[in-house]
């Protein structure tokens, strides 16, 4: 019942043109095609929220392939079409090692300069590509020797093909993963710093639009049986971006709208003759601007998602006390510099398991830096930090939680739109049954009975131990907080503080970045205090509040009279 | 073609591509988004100097004063459109949305005036100067020296003018320029038809040696990402000094090879750039913007 707007709004789309005879059988045909490329589209852009402006190039490049193997060596279809996807996808995954590191627009451009690279080699490298004026005389598609004839069969194949891709694409980033795929959208960082390589999932999605685009490329190629750099210039781009906008690209049944919509916008607007396609930008403005979610996200917003049921919560494996050799961390002689500002300055400090170690000092002494550093969202440009006997140097953050570091951040990075359950889910995605850890933590946090309330929805503090509920579902062996009671009551505050004792009671090291140093009096057995990136002081909190040093430059003269 | 008219030409070429970059880098500053637009509304520069000649018969620098106005009004209306709405949104869709712009620049162009290339008016007529020891392009010069000297008003208004202030106070740290007063959103507005006047006044000087076509709009985009790149991502004057050594590059490989190699090469840098550098040649000028 919840796909019912969907199905009908795919419907309503698809009905004008079955209806239209001949036209409209190669109208469907071509939606067909664009469907496949939108798709695998939706993949990187949709599900991996990565802009890539090579999808256009990758159908070229398909169209090539299938267009030289086919025209001119009279390939069997079966051989061109699994060439035609697995080149594109070899292209990507050989760029894919500098490209897909690169976040935003650096992403954007660097795809589009590939895009700009192939255009330029199918112009000018006539000996294959018969530049300007491509390749004629590309047979109709034979499988295993039999010819599908344009028309009907090669309608329901180029569909049987895009259904087929839609659904893998679907399947790939629904379920378990879309989450962890939002999350990876909105804040990278944060899926970092919750296990999740995001590198990797990226590299997937970029492969599968690849060989999607291919495919599509091969099957145009076919279909019209001719390849011109038409098929590779930016206008192909425009469509696949345009369709998978306007149908709504958080899903692939969006992409299959969009394509089956964007497809009839000529024949509808053939009355302004050339200035359709000035059309075409104009309905990709008005969508990203009026219905960012798309037609299929409007519709999946009518059918509304239903509340996650909750399962009986369930307590992880028992913390084991760990009695390394060693600290469980160290840091030794850790230095960064951002441009002329020394933010750490040859930090050493040592962490013994067990411990609970507050850190304190002014506004822009290298506390954050040392959490950052920690966890690996920020490299030290000199020094060595050891995690359970285990260099950290060149590790990515999603591999030191892996290690057992899980944090908070100054203000909690959570996905808005989701519940709170789903997002303490993610914490412990891929380990058990996600939720019903997710509710243990939230439990234990105090806030068991937020667990299906929406995120963007709870106040300052719950969404506070949302975060340290999600960072617990990590489960790590340090848990790192930046700044924990900012913005709590001093009733949460104590709360807070007392449910983190229980929980170093029972074996998790905690390190705790804070301002507030009556909240740290009562938590921590040990104080640090950091001064221009320097530690100054190191020891139980009385003597550090005490030392003058650290009342220089840190609490004032009059800390001690205060109330 | 002698050296002196070949660094002539690269010059001319750099010096356009100069104004371009400029505008896109203060369009990022200020929005701290890429305006995927700006490539097109180069070309909208050049045909709206197309058109203006058709009407007006005078030299193409009297035009200047004109293009420049009335670009900066686009540039106003494109901010409306394609970025007010979405402010607050990631950063994704304001790349969506000036993509969405520049295909309707694009389309509408060609609608308008078709595809196929058009020249504009030459800025002070043909033919070349000549100096005794050499012979100089006119139009080469004349490009030069009204690039140099629309960027010397730009920079005069930067750093001359109470409003030039705002607008980099409000680029460096919106919050704290909201803070002291400054209407930000307002700043943003002028930094966009700055942009679009400056992406104009190019449009305006390439029109006529480099003729205006309606899909030339990604190639400029693309260029003046490059010179924003090599020149540190932020960096106004950084960025000019890139474009200058890329239509000094282009012009050069194009004469000793063809064209085709100075694009190629170009956006091969590109990516070597990304790769290695993805902070600019010369260093980033602030924090990492999106």
């Amino acid at each position: 019942m919840r796909r019912l707007p969907l199905l009908a709004a795919l419907a309503v789309a698809a009905a004008p043109l079955l209806a239209a005879g001949g036209y409209g059988l190669r109208l469907l045909t071509s939606a067909g095609i664009y469907a496949l490329l939108a798709a695998g589209y939706q993949a990187i852009f949709g599900a991996a929220g990565a802009l890539s402006l090579a999808q256009g190039a990758f159908f070229g490049l398909g169209a090539y392939v299938t267009g030289i193997l086919g025209a001119r060596y009279g390939l069997d279809g079966a051989a061109t079409l699994v060439l035609s996807a697995a080149v594109p996808a070899a292209l990507a995954a050989a760029v894919a090692a500098p490209v897909l590191r690169l976040e935003s627009h650096y992403f954007a451009l660097a795809t589009l300069g590939i895009a700009q690279l192939l255009l330029l080699a199918a112009v000018n490298a006539e000996a294959l590509t018969g530049g300007a004026n491509g390749l004629p005389g590309v047979p109709g598609l034979r499988l295993f020797g039999l010819p599908v004839e344009r028309g009907w069969p090669l309608m329901a194949a180029v569909w049987a093909v895009a259904l087929g891709a839609a659904a893998l694409v679907g399947r790939w980033s629904g379920g378990a993963r879309a989450p962890v795929l939002a999350l990876m959208r909105e804040d990278p960082i944060a899926a970092a710093s919750l296990g999740i390589d995001t590198g990797r999932l990226r590299f997937a999605a970029f492969l599968l639009a690849a060989a999607a685009a291919g495919l599509a490329g091969a099957l145009h190629a076919h279909f019209l049986g001719v390849v011109s750099p038409e098929a590779i210039e930016f206008p192909v781009m425009v469509a696949c971006l345009s369709m998978l906008v306007v149908g709504g690209r958080l899903s692939v049944a969006g992409a299959v709208l969009g394509a089956l919509l964007l497809v009839q916008l000529p024949e509808w607007l053939r009355f302004i003759g050339p200035w359709y396609l000035a059309v075409y930008g104009a309905a990709l403005l008005a969508a990203i601007v009026f219905a960012p979610e798309g037609i299929a996200g409007v519709a999946a917003r009518l059918a509304h998602a239903p509340l996650p049921r909750l399962p009986p919560p369930a307590a992880p494996r028992a913390m084991p006390r760990e009695t390394p050799a060693g600290p469980l961390l160290s840091l030794d002689g850790v230095t960064k510099r951002f441009g002329g500002i020394t933010a750490l300055d040859r930090v050493d400090l040592d962490i013994a398991a067990g411990e609970l170690v507050g850190i304190i000092g002014p506004n822009g002494s290298g506390k954050t830096t040392l959490v950052n550093a920690i966890s690996g969202i920020v490299a030290p440009d000199s020094g060595a930090l050891t995690f359970r006997g285990v260099p950290l140097a060149g590790r990515a953050a999603h591999r030191i939680a892996r290690l057992g570091v899980a944090r908070g951040f100054q203000t909690p990075r959570l996905l808005d739109d989701a519940a709170a359950l789903d997002n303490v889910a993610l914490g412990a995605h891929g380990r058990g049954d996600a939720a019903a850890l997710a509710l243990y933590w939230l439990d234990r946090l105090g806030i068991g009975g937020l667990a299906t309330r929406r995120c963007g929805d709870l106040p300052g503090g719950a969404r506070r131990r949302v975060e340290i509920a999600r960072a617990l579902a990590v489960d790590p062996r340090l848990l790192l907080l930046d700044e924990p009671a900012a913005g709590l009551t001093p009733e949460e505050q104590d709360d807070l503080a007392m449910r983190l004792r229980l929980l170093n009671a029972e074996g998790l090291t905690i390190l705790v970045v804070e301002h507030s140093v009556p909240f740290l009096k009562g938590l921590a057995r040990r104080m640090v205090c950091l001064v221009e990136g320097r530690v100054v002081a190191d020891g139980a909190p009385d003597a550090v509040t005490r030392d003058p040093v650290v009342i220089d430059a840190y609490l004032g003269r009059n800390w001690e009279r205060r109330p | 073609m002698s050296a002196l008219q070949l660094a002539a030409d690269g010059l001319a070429l750099g010096a356009a591509y100069a104004l371009v970059a400029a505008g896109f880098v203060l369009a990022l500053n200020a929005s701290r988004a890429v305006n995927f637009a700006h490539g097109d509304t180069v070309m909208a520069g050049g045909f709206l100097s197309v058109a203006l000649a058709g009407v007006l018969p005078v030299p193409g620098i009297a035009l200047l004063p004109l293009v420049l106005g009335l670009m900066a009004l686009f540039g106003v209306a494109l901010a409306a459109v394609a970025y007010f709405p979405l402010r607050g949104r990631p950063p994704v869709a304001v790349f969506v949305s000036t993509i969405a712009a520049g295909i309707v620049l694009q389309n509408a162009a060609t609608a308008w005036f078709g595809a196929a290339p058009r020249a504009g008016p030459p800025l002070v007529g043909g033919g070349a100067i000549e100096l005794g020891f050499a012979v100089l392009p006119r139009q080469s010069a004349a490009m030069i020296a009204a690039a140099g000297l629309v960027y010397l008003g730009l920079r005069t208004l930067l750093t001359r003018t109470q409003t030039g202030r705002r607008l980099r106070a409000a680029a460096q740290d919106p919050g704290m320029a909201e803070a002291l007063g400054i209407p930000v959103a307002a700043m943003t507005a002028i930094s966009f038809a700055i942009a679009a006047a400056l992406a104009g006044a190019a449009g305006l000087l390439l029109s006529n040696s480099f003729f205006v076509t309606p899909a030339e709009g990604g190639n400029f985009m693309l260029k003046a990402y490059i010179a924003a790149a090599i020149g540190g991502w932020g960096r106004l004057h950084g960025a000019a000094l890139g474009a200058l050594m890329i239509g000094v590059f282009e012009t050069a490989v194009a004469a000793a090879f063809w064209q085709i190699w100075a694009e190629a090469l170009l956006y091969t840098a590109l990516l070597l750039i990304l790769l290695f550098r993805p902070s600019g040649l010369f260093g980033e000028a602030a924090g990492t913007r999106a």
